[in-house]
């Protein structure tokens, strides 16, 4: 049975990616007096949002190739436990979180398939935190995540830096940068100097 | 005492000495195996060891409830932690990873041994660049991050692949690193004992260790409120065993009680009720040591089954000691009655003796305890009894007793034709039964009790391990060639997965592939310098960095040499108690099973099995094949039944010597069987094998009743006190029965509801019956009376 404990953690690292769009767990980020902009705010305003598409272009920089990749597709919100990461080009894939699960489609040398977020403890908490960010809920970023919120409410950085061990060994931080209610660049910074940065534009306004 | 009397004793007494000694030698065994065939087909034989002793026979499911799922999880590594510390569990898992490393170890290191896709092609310039350009995929996609590091060494993606074959059903739900069930009550783990599913002793040490580690544990995290669940095959057999031992020794000692309260009752003589129950005890003694001569150990269920001789056996010491009329003495008595007691003795012989040729080891001890039982009974009754019988010694008469039952049985024949009607309703009731009257779920068989059943499958599903119910074997003489064959019929099957017709399957040579495979893999890798060339071409235009395939190339000249896997490659790894499982040593076999997931056809899958050329592949149907089976059993015990019945026939013939007379003896008996059948399928109850062996009980006890009613048809105070003393033998066996029919223990209940409804219904009708065939004249005179 352990055996599947094996495939949790390959896929664990498919997850990490899927979900690279949102997470944070918070140290209170301290409150800007002056614009009556924090954390608070933030969230409140992600909070509002029921549904929401975008076109996204992800670009990453490996050490193990010698130029960067691209990719992108689409990103599709819908509250309160959707959400969907489709890559168009340069070949079709997708991860689709509902509720509990994920479903993966088209990754080469996998089936199609489904499976409990919750087996991932890493995963679940990679979905926990893009929801509870989604839907405003401090209270579960900060269970996963130091958060450090920087700028202005129309240029805000919201630095992510696991709390769990494990996860550490593989990302060193997640910085999601927007301006109000609207995300606009998710960078990972891996433990191993790897990174990737996803550019998201909305389709509406 | 006269010379023989003494003689007698002795025999006895040293009889009894010697049957104690035996038994107090004798294991009881609950192996209920001994209820399951004892010459079947190879292929289940398979099975039926694995029930035995197979490594599913070792597995003990635990899930803890009644906390908050916060204190449930550390009272899972708690309780983890103190069992993997004991000798006798060879694995615990509970979803964390402890001993999870040694088996990804073991597939990363011999990934191109075990992988079916290393074939010459695999490792070609062309091939080599799709893989690559999968791998650039990959490396783009969220995956791409655990990927990257597995990349310079693995970019064919074998340990990805390997891993996927081996991903079963869906895992359970963790939870805080542990498992849940899915509604995160319980905490779920699963132990393995080292100690195989029939050793009881150590099925029962597993469990109080992990009670008594549970308790420790619970005090440990804190979970006061946190409730132990276990089930599986060495928790069953414990708790039928204490079951079987506890419904056994409380149901013999109330029906003991009861029988000897009666017949103090009415004797109104200490003195008589011990003597009275001597015959039986000593039955039971005779019976359950000739069983442990004759078996070599006796099954829990055979035991139990003593208690019915309670109910016949103190028939004997009744029909002695009421018959016995003032003045007269035993030995008289005995010189009257003994032809009647000794045929209806040697027609329950008849009757067990069937039962001795039955294929389950089970019914064939029972057989050989009943038959033993009562010879020892009746030999008590006719040599002891007597010499310990007081000389002036006859029984008190129970008057109003007599008077109510010679009242009822000369009012009897009266009821003769709305018997009859009554009967030929049975018959039509019984044969309009929709799919007869026969239980065909070899569940039925089972001591388990369904509760126990039912958290069984609830766990198993938490758990995510459902009961396997198809599993393909193949056997060969060796290990090696049964490994090639499962590896043959694994490609197969890989055919029925693709077309969507089973959903997936595993099988031996997935974990350990046979040394031919492993060769014609090794063969298969190309030589250092054409895998370089073939990558320099392959990775040409992609943006891979140079020389990231190094350790690729190192790896697989490393895997060209390596030494072949066997067994103790995979030592007590996860994958070394699976490969336990599936590859298993039978006499001088080996047998590969291949348990097959998401069965939709199982049809379309046993005839193309069975339409390989392959020898000695079979597609088991677990649930079918038992089933089968049981009816195979059910058909041979009706087989023997009616030979049984066949033989009391002859029997009756030969020493009654008229037509008429069987006739009589046997109407009452058929007619008692047909509505006693007919009651149990009114009442709901399927019948089952051991319903049949009741059956066949009752006409060994009610045949002892119609050859009475039929031998004292003259009137007079014979007459008068043999009907007395039938209607409290029978009293006496409907209690022994009756009580019995109270056990949680599937074949007791069956046997005790059967019989003590068929005892009771067989002396009334042999007393409408048998009494109208007595001339009128007869029976006026005992109505003046």
């Amino acid at each position: 049975m352990r055996l599947h404990r094996i495939v949790f953690l390959l896929l664990f690292g498919v997850a990490c990616g899927a979900l690279s769009g949102t997470p944070a767990e918070a140290v209170d980020a301290p409150q800007n007096a002056q614009t009556g902009f924090g954390l608070e705010q933030l969230m409140a305003a992600f909070g509002q949002i029921k549904s929401a598409e975008a076109r996204f272009m992800e670009r990453k920089y490996l050490s193990l190739l010698n130029a960067p990749l691209e990719s992108s597709g689409t990103l599709v919100y819908v509250a309160p436990d959707r959400l969907e990461k489709r890559t168009l080009l340069p070949k079709a894939e997708s991860y689709v979180i509902d509720r509990g699960e994920l479903t993966i489609e088209g990754v080469p040398g996998q089936r199609r398939r489904t499976m409990r977020i919750q087996n991932y403890p890493e995963l679940a908490a990679f979905v926990e935190s893009i929801r509870a960010t989604l839907a405003g809920d401090v209270q579960t970023l900060r269970r996963f995540y130091d958060v450090r919120l920087e700028g202005s409410a129309d240029d805000w950085k919201l630095i992510l830096r696991p709390t769990a061990q494990r996860m550490q060994r593989a990302i060193k931080n997640i910085t999601l940068g927007g301006s109000n209610a609207k995300l606009q660049t998710v960078e990972i910074e891996e433990a191993d100097g790897d990174r990737s940065v996803m550019t998201v534009v909305a389709d509406s306004p | 005492m006269s010379g023989r009397g003494r003689w007698g004793l002795l025999v006895w007494l040293t009889t009894v000495l010697a049957c104690i000694t035996i038994i107090s030698r004798t294991q009881i065994s609950t192996d209920l195996s001994a209820f399951l065939p004892r010459s079947p087909s190879p292929a289940q034989q398979v099975l039926v060891d694995q029930l035995r002793d197979g490594v599913v026979s070792r597995l003990i499911l635990i899930a803890v409830e009644g906390e908050a799922p916060e204190k449930l999880a550390p009272l899972s590594h708690a309780l983890a932690g103190r069992l993997r510390q004991e000798n006798s569990f060879v694995s615990i898992s509970n979803g964390d990873e402890t001993g999870f490393e040694k088996s990804r170890d073991f597939l990363w290191r011999n990934r191109y041994l075990l992988s079916s896709e290393v074939t010459p092609a695999h490792f070609s310039a062309p091939e080599l660049r799709r893989a690559l350009e999968n791998d650039l995929q990959l490396l783009g996609s969220p995956a791409g991050i655990l990927v990257k590091r597995l990349l310079p060494n693995d970019p064919t993606g074998e340990l990805l692949r390997l891993l996927d074959q081996m991903m079963g059903e869906q895992p359970p739900l963790t939870r805080d690193g542990v498992w849940f069930s899915p509604d995160e009550k319980r905490i779920l783990l699963v132990a393995q004992t080292r100690g195989a599913g029939f050793d009881f002793d150590a099925q029962q040490l597993a469990l109080s260790l992990i009670r008594n580690h549970f308790e420790a544990a619970k005090q440990e995290a804190g979970a006061t409120g946190a409730r132990l669940l276990e089930t599986g095959p060495g928790v069953f057999s414990v708790e039928i065993r204490q079951t079987i031992k506890g419904d056994a020794l409380r149901l013999s000692l109330i029906a003991a009680i009861l029988v000897a309260s009666l017949l103090l009752l009415v004797y109104r003589s200490a003195l008589l009720v011990v003597l009275g129950l001597l015959p039986v005890a000593t039955g039971a003694l005779a019976g359950v040591a000739a069983v442990r001569l004759g078996f070599g150990a006796v099954n829990g269920v055979t035991l139990g089954f003593g208690v019915t001789l309670i109910g016949e056996a103190v028939d004997y010491a009744v029909y002695l000691f009421t018959q016995t009329a003032p003045g007269s003495t035993p030995e008289a008595t005995l010189s009257r009655i003994w032809p009647t007691l000794r045929l209806g003795v040697l027609s329950s012989i008849c009757g067990f003796g069937a039962m001795l040729f039955s294929g389950f080891s089970g019914l064939a001890e029972l057989g050989m305890l009943s038959i033993v039982g009562l010879i020892a009974a009746v030999s008590v009754t006719r040599i002891v009894l007597p010499v310990l019988l007081p000389a002036n010694f006859h029984a008190v008469d129970a008057m109003p007793f007599r008077r109510a039952t010679l009242y009822l049985v000369q009012n009897a024949p009266r009821l003769r034709y709305p018997l009859a009607a009554l009967v030929l309703l049975a018959i039509i009731f019984l044969i309009r039964q929709p799919g007869g009257p026969w239980d065909d779920d070899i569940a039925s068989l089972s001591p388990v009790p369904q509760s126990a059943r039912l958290l069984d499958e609830q766990l198993r599903r938490d758990v995510g391990a459902p009961d396997v119910r198809f599993v393909a074997i193949a056997t060969a003489p060796t290990q090696e060639q049964a490994l090639a064959k499962s590896e043959t019929v694994a490609a197969q099957l890989q055919n029925s997965v693709t077309r969507g017709t089973i959903a997936g399957f595993d099988f031996p040579a997935l974990y350990i592939p046979s040394r031919a495979a492993q060769q014609a893999r090794q063969a298969a890798l190309p030589a250092s310098d054409v895998l370089d060339a073939n990558l320099q071409q392959a990775v040409a235009g992609l943006p891979f960095a140079k020389g990231l395939f190094d350790p690729f190339l190192r790896d697989v000249a490393a895997a060209k040499v390596q030494p072949l896997l066997d067994r103790t490659s995979v030592g007590d790894s996860e994958i070394g108690l699976k490969l336990d499982s599936l590859l298993i040593r039978r006499g001088g076999f080996w047998v590969a099973m291949l348990p097959l997931r998401g069965v939709t056809d199982a049809a379309g899958l046993s005839n193309e099995i069975a339409g390989s050329k392959e020898d000695g592949v079979a597609l088991l149907d677990l649930k079918e094949d038992f089933n089968r089976l049981y009816k195979s059993y059910r058909q041979e015990a009706l087989v023997l039944a009616l030979l049984g019945a066949l033989a009391i026939v002859v029997l009756l013939s030969v020493f009654l010597r008229s037509l008429r007379r069987v006739y009589l003896v046997l109407t009452p008996l058929i007619a008692a069987v047909t509505m006693t059948t007919a009651v149990l399928a009114a009442s709901g109850q399927k019948l089952s094998i051991f319903h049949m062996t009741g059956l066949l009980l009752v006409v060994a006890v009610g045949s002892n009743y119609s050859l009475f009613f039929e031998s004292q048809s003259r009137p007079g105070e014979h007459r008068e006190r043999t009907i007395s003393s039938l209607a409290l033998a029978n009293l006496c066996t409907v209690i022994g029965f009756g009580i019995l029919s109270f056990s949680r223990v599937p074949v007791l209940h069956g046997i005790g509801t059967t019989v003590a409804i068929g005892t009771v219904l067989s002396l009334i009708f042999s007393a409408v019956l048998i009494e109208h065939a007595a001339p009128e004249s007869q029976l006026r005179s005992v109505a003046q009376r």
